[in-house]
């Protein structure tokens, strides 16, 4: 494989990315071509000693995934982090994707569930003394309340479990990758 | 797949060895890399990854160095808590390593 090869393999490797990112890694690869170039070694060598590019632009983006989850729960930045995960083939699909999509499965009709008694709850309160004549005026309003509220806490929970979810799934994958967490994790 | 295993371990120490040898002088990837490539029998291309997370994770710094041949080399050193997180790493890379020699020298 020649430097061009390479770096356009690298590239496409890394496309999706920010300019930056991109333009900083490729920087550095630059720059390795360079000193091997100058210590006498041939392009093809230097491109084999490195390996597969492609290879290397998964290693960037699991970091940069993992990273984003670190620093932000959100929906998207979790199906990033997973996606980066499963491009390093560093969560074993064929074990890991029956148990995931039941827990996920569930975990959206549950999502689904709460978001239904919510409304509901609403409609209660607000249209509850219209539709019926109850013999006590605040038992619509009351029950109607309750039920928001307990949806909303229930929410929350769930919330809670998809982080803690997320985050064991991103410690395993790491410690599946690495081997040795790194000491500097220990402060978070 | 003693070869998958294989990567993985190497994978695993690969970071605790670019600590080692910024604990011993700051230095620049090229260096790093065809240093470790040839002492592990690891592709050249992985510390770039690696260089770029112990970055992120503050473990280490940078700065350019005017070089005779060339454009400025970009130089690694390590920052306190990459010292700290070296001192621990050794400290359970050797725990794990003499574990590991107890119950493989002990089917001897």
């Amino acid at each position: 494989m020649t430097r061009n090869e390479f770096m356009t393999r690298l590239r496409r490797g890394l496309s999706g990315l920010s300019p930056a990112v991109i333009a900083e890694a490729a920087a550095d690869y630059e720059a390795h071509f360079d000193e091997a170039l100058a210590a006498g070694r041939t392009e093809q060598d230097a491109a084999s000693a490195l390996g597969d590019p492609a290879r290397l632009a998964r290693e960037l983006r699991a970091e940069l995934g993992l990273k984003r989850w670190d620093a932000s729960k959100s929906p998207s930045s979790a199906l990033s982090a997973v996606l980066a995960l499963l491009g390093l083939g560093a969560l074993d699909i064929l074990i890991l994707l029956p148990i995931l999509m039941s827990v996920l499965s569930a975990l959206v009709s549950l999502f689904l569930a709460v978001i239904v008694v919510i409304v509901a709850g609403g409609g209660v309160l607000v249209a509850g003394p219209f539709i019926h004549d109850f013999q006590t005026p605040w038992l619509p309003v009351f029950g109607g309340l309750a039920m928001v509220t307990g949806g909303t806490a229930v929410g929350a929970i769930l919330t809670l479990f998809t982080i803690g979810l997320m985050n064991a799934l991103v410690w395993f994958g790491r410690l599946h990758y690495r081997l040795i967490k790194p000491a500097i994790e220990a402060q978070g | 797949m003693p070869e998958a295993i294989e990567t993985q371990l190497k994978k695993g120490v690969l970071a605790l060895c670019v600590l080692s040898l910024l604990s011993r002088g700051d230095g620049y990837a090229y260096d790093i890399a065809s240093r470790l490539a040839a002492a592990i029998d690891m592709g050249e291309g992985t510390i770039y990854p690696l260089m770029r997370r112990l970055q992120g994770d503050g473990l280490v710094d940078t700065y350019l160095v005017e070089s005779s041949a060339g454009p400025p080399r970009k130089y690694y050193r390590l920052t306190e808590a990459g010292r700290a997180a070296y001192a621990q790493q050794k400290t359970e890379w050797a725990a794990f390593a003499t574990a590991v020699n107890d119950i493989v020298g002990a089917g001897e």
